[in-house]
């Protein structure tokens, strides 16, 4: 019972952010709500008793990438005068809310027809660090592996790019 | 109910889009690109739960493995266009244009 009220509550929370997101003018203020939609998503992911995806989500997502944001938006320190105007904003808002209601109108309709399954918190090790990490190393070995060169490349990449001096 | 968890999901990648089509700051425009890969990943998890099979799981670590290292270049893209041009909107990239 008190799980339905949590789902309500984070769910809430986590539109609230992605709304305050692409309304906020100022990238910090949008930042930073952005943050409240990730944290509120990491308690979601409790709930469906996904532990490890729980703590990754906020170590990595809420920890590590958007302190690296926020981090850049200091770092350019962005004033109000630079930010770009937006003169069509909300024209093309309601352009897109015309394309994509269509769209997840369809989406909807499918969720329709899953079976109806209570989302309550599994025992067992389901999530768990130990069971996830088994699977990671045992059935997924060569994309995991694949993963690290990609996040090799990614650093050389973004390390050449920054790092450039000016001639 | 895990059909909520889906559409919880649909929701925020939807407004993702929004926010990709209707801004043009381009901390905006990369925050909303992430918020759409939360939405997948939401999605997986949930599915995941619905199947009792962890999977999903894996490749929800997998995307946010894409989201780190797209955010470690994205950032570095937008020092370099920031240092060049001295602006945010995402209209200068229309530079790399042939």
């Amino acid at each position: 019972m008190i799980s339905t009220y949590l789902f309500f509550g984070f769910a809430l929370l986590a539109i609230l952010g992605a709304l305050g997101l692409i309304l906020f003018k100022h990238p910090m203020n949008g930042a930073m709500s952005f943050v409240i939609t990730l944290i509120s998503l990491a308690g979601l992911y409790a709930l469906l008793s996904a532990k490890l995806i729980f703590a990754i989500q906020l170590i990595v997502y809420a920890g590590a990438i958007m302190s690296l944001i926020l981090f850049i938006i200091m770092f350019l320190n962005i004033q109000d005068k630079d930010l770009p105007l937006d003169p069509n904003r909300w024209f093309y808002l309601a352009g897109a809310i015309v394309v994509v209601a269509p769209i997840a109108g369809l989406l909807l309709k499918i969720t329709r027809s899953l079976p109806a399954v209570e989302a309550t918190v599994l025992e067992d090790g389901f999530g768990s660090v130990k069971v996830v990490g088994q699977l990671l190393f045992r059935d997924w070995l060569l994309p995991f592996e694949i993963v690290s060169i990609l996040l090799l490349v990614a650093l050389v990449g973004a390390v050449v790019l920054a790092g450039k001096r000016e001639e | 109910m895990i059909s909520h968890y889906l559409i919880l999901s649909i929701i925020l990648f939807c407004l993702g889009i929004l926010g990709v089509v209707s801004r043009r700051n381009v901390f905006i425009v990369f925050m909303a690109i992430e918020l759409m890969l939360n939405a997948a990943n939401l999605g997986f998890v949930a599915l995941a739960r619905l199947h009792v099979n962890m999977d999903g799981h894996v490749l929800a670590l997998m995307v946010m493995a894409v989201a780190a290292a797209e955010a470690a270049l994205a950032l570095a893209v937008i020092i370099l266009l920031h240092k060049h041009k001295g602006n945010l909107d995402t209209n200068i990239f229309s530079l790399l244009k042939g």
